[in-house]
């Protein structure tokens, strides 16, 4: 199993935690609106045939906040700034959830952030028919009842979620809230003019969704699609939020058929 | 001493399975407006407003008001159209508005302009009270929880500058920007009407009003966390030159009378009817203090006063989860006939030494005909009491103080 490292390095005035692991060319993975799990099952398995960089974006887990950033188009600033200065340039991507979002905005503002991009449950797209459901106004427990279509099916439940959080984690994890909040409360979770955008996108764009979303509307998969030329779509079934953790191998064999 | 009248204006219509029934079991927020019935609102606005009314004839100096939104606990959703009524059919009383939430306008100038026009109106009777808003309030008006204190702050000089400053001038802030701040509409009082900021203990609050000599009212808070918050407070005053008294603080309690204690024994019951809900249902966290709304100061004075706040069993909301007989006995509501109520008072006032007194006379179930008699009770022997014994302790209220009158900043 490839070894992972955690680093801390400093980008826009302020310190990055970065887990990095495994070889070949990189690849970097951007955690969604939760905070950053750390190298799970997925991220050794993507390891084994990348240099997987996975930071905890600013604000989140042991990464400061520089005071600037307020807002999506912010953190796509820092992360295209991170990318100049690491060299990471034009390499693959996935965006979770927040992190799609994330990735999408890096994609309208530039055509040399990544070579290939995967959009995974992304948010930033507001839905037709459905809402994103509003993580704010209901608790932590209940957020994580939503991402889970099958608890049963989720290879690393124990690990994630076996045992109740230390007060350091419990602390954490509302920073990590509060960092969400920050980012994304309104208009929330998306960006409207972000589809617009879109139209410069030139690169590879796999959009990736769980059948069974409870977050984020299923339905835009299809309107990320229409956003971005020539993208392709998988929809995994029986499924929640976070194919990932949910059905690591399944998202495994889809990312590294694309990437 | 200044004694202000106060309700919350509640909805009761609702029962306890409508709460069950509805998002997060929540009775704030989410509770749909499907169980809000107009009719009763039209008879429950003029009633309350009668009520107010009668406030004046009874001998309060104050009509007190609030505001909520998305909850039937307040029926005070826009508190400054009920102030404006209050304007126009009172003749004496102040009226004292604790307070306009400023996070939640996005247009603090169009408030600035309500509020000079109330003050017009009334022939500068208006108190000028602001909040931060409970989270429902940051919910219901989607304005992100972690900028409250700041947008508190930035709205409440922008109002300020707005009543003291002659326009048109601009401005260019954190989360306000106007290219021409002129309404042509000023307050009557000069320099600007006076500013009370009620709280339940939120330690940077106190520190600030202590900075600008705002007076501070307590929200029904304990008596040892508020000798606490006035430590807090009177040491902030003593750093800007001046020695805080009675006429910088305020308490409200819910005091309810009738002819006998039995009487007031029962009827003070219906306090327990829909406060925080009918069935004592509790907020859920995320509404009222959503992730960022809260402080993250590490100041160990602050840290141990909140400590003493959590300790309290009956700290706000607390109290309205405990047990009633529980919250008589100690002496957190004051029920009961004149005597009693008189007797019990003397001694709170003793210890808690407000210049303000905010006079919760009724709420949830309790009804019109036996506010009426409380009301009257109170004008008749309550109210002349408390007079008497806000000499005796020289509980001074900020009109009472010589030179400058607490309240007014000095921006």
């Amino acid at each position: 199993m490839p070894n992972f490292t955690e680093e801390t390095i400093s980008v826009a005035g302020g310190n990055l935690q970065v887990y990095k692991g495994g070889s070949g060319d990189p690849l970097l993975v951007l955690h969604g609106a939760g905070g950053n799990a750390g190298p799970r099952r997925y991220a050794q398995a993507l390891a084994e045939k990348f240099t997987v960089y996975l930071p905890s974006h600013p604000g989140y887990g042991k990464s400061d906040r520089p005071g600037w950033v307020e807002t999506m188009q912010d953190l796509a600033c820092f992360y295209t700034w991170y990318q100049e200065q690491e060299g990471l340039e034009n390499v693959r991507a996935i965006g979770f959830s927040m992190g799609g979002w994330l990735a999408a905005e890096m994609l309208s503002m530039t055509g040399h952030a990544f070579s290939k991009v995967m959009l995974v449950g992304a948010a930033g797209v507001k839905p037709n028919d459905g809402e994103i459901t509003d993580i704010f106004i209901i608790s932590p427990a209940q957020v994580r009842d939503l991402v889970y279509h099958d608890p049963s099916q989720v290879p690393e439940w124990d690990e994630l979620f076996g045992t109740d959080p230390t007060p350091e984690q419990a602390q954490q994890a509302e920073a990590d809230r509060e960092m969400a909040i920050r980012l994304t409360w309104r208009p929330y979770m998306h960006n409207p003019r972000l589809p617009a955008k879109l139209g410069r996108v030139n690169v590879p764009t796999h959009i990736l969704w769980g059948e069974n979303d409870n977050l984020v509307p299923v339905e835009c998969a299809g309107l990320y699609q229409q956003a971005i030329a020539g993208s392709q779509v998988t929809v995994i079934s029986n499924c929640g939020h976070s194919p990932q953790i949910e059905k690591p191998d399944d998202f495994v064999q889809a990312a590294l058929a694309f990437l | 001493m200044f004694l202000m009248r106060f309700t919350e204006r509640a909805y009761v219509n609702y029962t306890e399975e409508d709460v069950r029934n509805s998002p997060n079991e929540a009775v704030r927020l989410t509770f749909s407006n499907s169980n809000f019935n107009p009719e009763e609102g039209h008879y429950l606005y003029n009633m309350y407003l009668d009520e107010y009314e009668y406030s004046e004839e009874v001998g309060f100096d104050g009509l007190m008001l609030n505001e909520h939104h998305n909850t039937p606990t307040c029926l005070g959703a826009t508190m400054n159209l009920e102030a404006a009524i209050l304007a126009r059919n009172t003749k004496k009383p102040k009226i004292v508005l604790l307070g306009n939430p400023l996070p939640i306008f996005d247009n603090p100038i169009r408030l600035a302009e309500e509020l000079a026009e109330i003050d017009m109106i009334s022939g500068g009777r208006l108190v000028s009270g602001f909040v931060r808003g409970t989270g429902v309030e940051s919910l219901a008006t989607n304005t992100n929880p972690l900028h409250n204190r700041a947008r508190f702050e930035e709205a409440h000089d922008l109002v300020i500058k707005t009543w003291t400053t002659p326009g048109p001038f601009r401005w260019e802030g954190d989360h306000y920007h106007f290219r021409v701040v002129n309404p042509f509409q000023t307050p009557l009082q000069k320099p600007h009407p006076p500013v009370w900021i009620p709280g339940t203990g939120s330690p940077e609050t106190l520190v600030w009003c202590a900075e600008r000599n705002y007076p501070y009212i307590f929200l029904e808070t304990d008596p040892q966390g508020t000798q606490d918050m006035k430590s807090i407070y009177t040491e902030a005053a003593r750093e800007h030159g001046y020695e805080p008294g009675p006429e910088n603080f305020g308490y409200l309690v819910r005091i309810h009378v009738q002819d006998t204690d039995e009487k007031a024994y029962d009827v003070g019951k219906g306090y327990m009817v829909g406060n925080i809900g009918v069935g004592r249902i509790p907020l859920p966290r995320d509404y009222a203090s959503p992730v960022g709304y809260g402080s993250r100061s590490d100041d160990p004075r602050f840290l141990r006063l909140r400590e003493q706040i959590r300790s309290d069993p009956f700290r706000v909301g607390g109290l309205d989860s405990a047990h009633y007989d529980e919250i008589l006995d100690s002496k957190r509501w004051i029920i009961g006939s004149p005597d009693t109520v008189i007797s019990q008072l003397r001694e709170v006032l003793s210890y808690m030494r407000p210049g303000i007194l905010a006079v919760w006379t009724n709420d949830g179930s309790i009804s019109h005909e036996d506010t009426m008699r409380c009301l009257e009770l109170m004008g008749q022997e309550v109210l002349p009491a408390l007079r008497e014994i806000g000499e005796e302790l020289e509980l001074t209220d900020p009109f009472q103080k010589e030179g400058v009158m607490p309240g007014l900043t000095t921006v």
